[in-house]
């Protein structure tokens, strides 16, 4: 073969499997390593994510393994003081003497009955031995706040639109392979949605060999390169696309249009959605009961009523809301042009399969639940549900049970604590707080700063960078100054800028860890890090830390740590669950598992064709299912169907009603609301990420810096992009430095005049202006656009607005 | 090579592979995609183009050389310099119409300079922990680190594609037996945009691509024969690549 060829020139050289860690897509990827050196990095050939590619920044991660600026093992701090211009002072200290200090403070912390003021915070979690663990933690230790996760900073608005409408609170597998019609809101699907690599390899195959070729409209604020490449680019007003999906649903119906397969039709067939004209629902007859035998059977429908099928609260969701939302009306709210969004409209209408899919592009904004639920309803209005070319949801892998049940040592205090009557600290599930998100993070840093709900002691960071990425990261700057902080990066960053202890982890070329993927096509699939070389330096894996942690805890819950006894043997123990169920690749074992580095299974359980949903039968999709079974396993919703009017949503109608002052009648409906743009501007202010961002460590590498921004020639620092009307009525010209200015903060950035953005925006890429992440990135001259950003979220999904302010510019 | 422009996403994939398999420095890309916009808001064309060295069959570059430091590898086609022959002149930049070759000892285009970081002693310009093994170096044809004081440019990855069998027509990285031969650019490609192959081989796909999609070769004015083509599309009359017959 050619790698025993290559080994023939290269004989030393050996290659390891394992996940690239730049973005959460989770390619698998081979890791090539010559005496002692790792040079290279190519995709793995058989793994389903990565199938032998990459992204740009996927070779780039030998530079995060190599990066000058780690730390080279765990410091504690000697300078009390701490702020942006304080020298930690970190002094080296052993593993030994780091992990007990942290120990100390959480048993202190757990016999003064005060557990619930240590927290942990994580940003990236990969799997059941990093992020998996701290669950388990919080329960014994006695903690509500161990571990918030960062969702509520990345995108929970689109996971909790689709679990008011589906029943699916999660990202959605998608059928790209077999679509034929791609609408996309605020996506990026060629800069940044996962799995990018994939998506550009599925893009090749639509646009470029796919029979019939995939026709693609995107809608976006500015032209990058996914605007470009599609065959019709949007611009459309920030904060207005739930506006453009609900003309374009109010055209489907008008149209005829819509799938009746899956969504119904009105019982004599007629269509009678005419605009600004109510409908009717279909009254079911009684059932008519045979006297003999008792058997009751339902008559024919008739009359002018519309019968659902798959879905609920059509007709009043059209009566209350859709029937006025022309494609006129959405033009004057989302400034695109009539024609533009009919077109748009018939297309994705008539075209199957077709998606729309979303992300923060959309739901970042104070309507964002809104705008989520209203796109989501064009894929039930075409019937793309869980259908050939449509989306579906992800199924997990066969892992293995953990070497020990925690259940079994949890003391008194893990059992029926003081602590348990404890608010999270973010306010998540408080009525005075986000009663119905998943979690709040954002929300930490102020509510420290006030006391309310109360002052946290210790905070442990976990690939988490809050003190920088929450907007309006001052007032965590200002926050954490009174906290113990911890942080397990491998590298500098912000947040460890104000740590008391610094755990430093391995990267990601030199540490077992496991990764069940994100959704991606369904089928269960999941993967292994393996170690390329010894670690370099004295760092420790975040697993085993959390596992020593745990075995210096006072009480019976050392004794469950000792059991677990490492994060390999925790891996190990997973890997079990593959000898009774062996992946498609042959894998049946650790051994396997290390050797492949992914575990996959296909395929994808469900299948639902013309309005039948059918279960895999060993064969084909062939075994029908019964409306009580695509309840529980498919369409999750109180009612088992897609719900335009919301079940769980209305539950909750006096708390939100109270909360937001909505509209009681309506809220339960994907409904239109101006967004709320705080900052007090007179220009939006919208904060992208890019192809090269790699959450969080991209700013310090150099071959990033010289690539970030390549659509506006963004080399060695990231412009802010002005329409050329906007700058010269400001006396702006191109490359000019800039002042960004918004009730939060002000920021400097040179600017680039550039067509390709909407006059009422400027778009500057969330990257740059660390000032304690490394060499490289404090050289860069672009200031960060997080201290201009206000700190505002969704009251519903608790989604951080990042793209909701309103902001000034002028010559700097 | 073939690169379609139809499917390209303007990734740049193929210049970071390309820098860390041959070890080039920040922003020094031997493999660039340049973006292109024009025409006013709302109606703005955004495009890109990604552009290794061409590979030409008539190269300006190596007439042009006094030392006779570059020069075209007979077996192969492919535009090689020998940096022992090398004496920085840089006619050969000059003479290049499509601008793909490069001095090493230039200003740093990202601070600080990696070069200090990683310094290497000798002619050597800098060395980093992650060079490509010792075995695939070869200063005879620009592979390798590049010293102090000489011009580089792609080597369409010599060090993997001479390793091919003979008379392969084809490089293509989703066949096992020629994924570790094939371009580091071509090999990452998400959106398979890139082929490699024999142009000299009639039963190359890489022919086949540039016959039914139209495949045009870049300022063919020159002369210089670029063995790069692109493609723009297909089903319809593309950009011809000489002039008309009728004339």
């Amino acid at each position: 073969t050619s790698a025993e060829a290559q080994a023939a020139k290269t004989p030393n050289t050996v290659v390891t499997k394992n996940i690239c860690h730049q973005c959460p897509a989770r390619c698998g990827i081979d890791v090539y390593t010559t005496d002692g050196r790792v040079h290279a990095i190519y995709g793995t050939a058989d793994h389903p994510i990565s199938n032998g590619k990459l992204c740009p920044k996927g070779p780039l991660g030998i530079y995060v393994l190599y990066d000058p600026d780690r730390w080279r093992g765990p410091m504690k701090r000697t300078n009390p003081n701490k702020g942006r211009n304080e020298d930690p002072g970190f002094v080296p200290v052993t593993w030994d003497e780091a992990l007990q200090t942290v120990a100390d403070r959480l048993n202190g912390l757990r016999e003064r009955g005060e557990s619930h003021r240590a927290a942990m915070l994580y940003g990236r979690g990969w799997g059941a031995s990093c992020a998996g663990l701290l669950g388990t933690f919080g329960g014994l230790y006695g903690s509500p706040n161990m571990p918030i996760g960062h969702s509520s900073m990345c995108s929970d608005g689109s996971i909790v639109a689709k679990g008011y409408t589906d029943g699916n609170a999660s990202y959605n597998s998608h059928d790209y392979r077999n679509c034929n019609y791609l609408l996309m809101f605020g996506v990026g699907f060629l800069e940044a949605f996962r799995p990018y690599n994939n998506n550009m390899q599925m893009w090749g195959y639509m646009r470029g060999r796919k029979t019939p070729k995939t026709r693609v409209t995107a809608v976006d604020v500015h032209v990058n390169t996914t605007l470009a490449a599609a065959d019709r680019g949007l611009l459309i007003r920030p904060g207005t696309d739930g506006a453009l999906a609900l003309a374009i649903a109010h055209v489907i119906l008008t149209e005829g249009l819509w799938e009746r397969s899956f969504v119904g039709d009105f019982a004599d067939r007629q269509n009678r959605f005419v605009a600004g004209q109510t409908v009717t629902a279909a009254v079911a007859p009684e059932p008519v009961i045979n006297a003999e035998t008792g058997e009751a059977t339902s008559p024919e429908i008739t009359g002018e009523g519309f019968v659902e099928k798959w879905v609920t609260g059509l007709v009043d969701w059209w009566n209350i809301e859709l029937k006025d939302r022309t494609v006129e009306w959405a033009s004057e709210i989302t400034d695109i042009p009539a024609r533009d969004i009919l077109a748009t409209a018939r297309e994705f209408g008539s075209t199957r399969p077709a998606m729309a899919i979303f992300e923060r592009g959309a739901h970042s904004h104070t309507n964002g639940i809104y705008n989520g639920m209203a796109i989501h309803s064009l894929n039930a209005l075409v019937g793309s549900l869980f259908a050939k070319g449509g989306m579906a949801y992800q199924m997990g892998p066969s892992y293995g049970p953990m070497p020990a049940d925690a259940n079994e040592f949890k003391d008194d205090w893990a059992n029926n604590g003081d602590w348990k009557t404890q608010p999270r600290v973010d306010k998540k599930g408080s009525s005075d707080g986000y009663l119905l998100a998943r979690n709040m993070m954002q929300e930490i840093g102020p509510n420290h700063l006030a006391g309310d709900p109360y002052k946290l002691d210790t905070v442990i960071f976990y690939q988490n960078n809050a003190i920088f990425t929450a907007p309006n990261g001052q007032v965590w700057e200002e926050a954490m100054k009174d906290v113990f902080i911890v942080d397990t990066s491998p590298f500098p960053t912000e947040t460890g800028h104000y740590a008391d202890i610094i755990l430093p982890d391995h990267t990601y070329l030199e540490r077992y860890q496991d990764s069940p993927t994100y959704p991606f096509e369904g089928y269960p699939l999941t993967q292994l890090r393996v170690p390329a070389i010894k670690p370099i330096y004295d760092t420790k894996y975040f697993g085993d830390v959390i596992i020593e942690l745990g075995k210096r805890m006072n009480g019976p819950m050392a004794d469950y740590y000792r059991a677990l006894d490492s994060a390999e043997n925790v891996l190990r123990h997973l890997a079990k669950g593959f000898e009774t169920d062996p992946g498609d690749n042959g894998v049946n074992s650790w051994e396997s598992w290390v050797e492949k580095g992914v575990w996959y299974k296909k395929p994808y359980f469900w299948q639902q064709r013309d309005g039948v949903f059918f279960e895999w039968d060993g064969t084909d999709y062939n075994r029908e299912m019964t409306p009580e079974e695509v309840g529980q396993k498919l369409l999750k919703t109180p009612s088992g169907k897609f719900e335009f009017r919301s079940a769980a949503l209305e539950a909750n109608s006096d708390w939100i009603v109270g909360a937001t002052g909505r509209d009681p009648a309506n809220l339960m409906f994907p409904i239109w609301e101006p967004p709320v743009h705080p900052g007090g501007g007179d220009l939006y202010f919208v904060t992208p990420k890019v192809a090269l961002h790699a959450e969080g460590r991209g700013h310090n590498i150099p071959m990033v810096i010289a690539h970030l921004q390549p659509t506006v020639g963004g080399r060695g620092e990231a412009f802010v992009e002005i329409n050329p009307v906007t700058a010269s009525a400001r006396g702006i010209s191109d490359g000019d430095r800039v002042r960004i200015s918004s009730d939060a903060g002000s920021i400097e950035a040179r600017c680039r005049v550039y067509a390709g953005v909407r006059p009422d925006t400027l778009v500057l890429p969330m990257e740059y202006g660390h000032w304690a992440s490394g060499r490289w990135s404090k050289a860069v001259p672009t200031e960060h656009c997080g201290e201009a950003t206000v700190n505002q979220s969704d009251r519903i999904t608790g989604q951080a607005m990042y793209y909701s302010t309103k902001v000034q510019v002028a010559k700097a | 090579m073939v690169i379609d422009l139809e499917t390209c996403t303007g990734c740049q994939a193929c210049t970071t592979a390309c820098a860390m398999e041959n070890n080039r420095l920040p922003g020094e890309n031997w493999q660039d995609v340049l973006f292109y916009s024009e025409g006013e808001y709302p109606n703005l064309n955004l495009s890109w183009l990604p552009r290794p060295c061409m590979q030409c069959e008539n190269p300006s570059c190596v007439s042009v050389c006094p030392t006779k430091a570059t020069y075209k590898d007979e077996g192969t086609g492919i535009v090689l310099v020998d940096w022992n022959k090398c004496i920085g002149c840089k006619y050969c930049m000059v003479a290049c119409p499509y601008g793909v070759r490069f001095y090493m000892d230039e200003a740093p285009a990202v601070e600080p300079d990696v070069r200090a970081e990683f310094p290497a002693s000798g002619r050597r310009s800098w060395n980093p922990p992650f060079k490509m093994p010792d075995e695939y170096e070869d200063a005879s044809k620009g592979i390798g680190i590049q010293p102090k004081g000489v011009v580089s440019k792609c080597t369409f990855c010599y060090h993997k594609v001479s390793q091919a069998p003979a008379g392969v027509a084809d490089l293509d990285e989703d066949n096992p037996e020629t994924k570790e031969f094939t371009p580091a650019c071509v090999r990452v490609c998400a959106p398979k945009s890139r082929f490699f192959g024999d142009l000299d081989n009639p039963d190359s796909h890489v022919n086949a691509l540039i016959a039914e999609k139209g495949g045009v070769r870049l300022k063919e004015e020159t002369g210089n024969k670029p063995q790069v083509y692109y493609l723009s599309g297909g089903g319809s009359p593309a950009v011809p690549g000489n002039r008309s017959r009728r004339s």
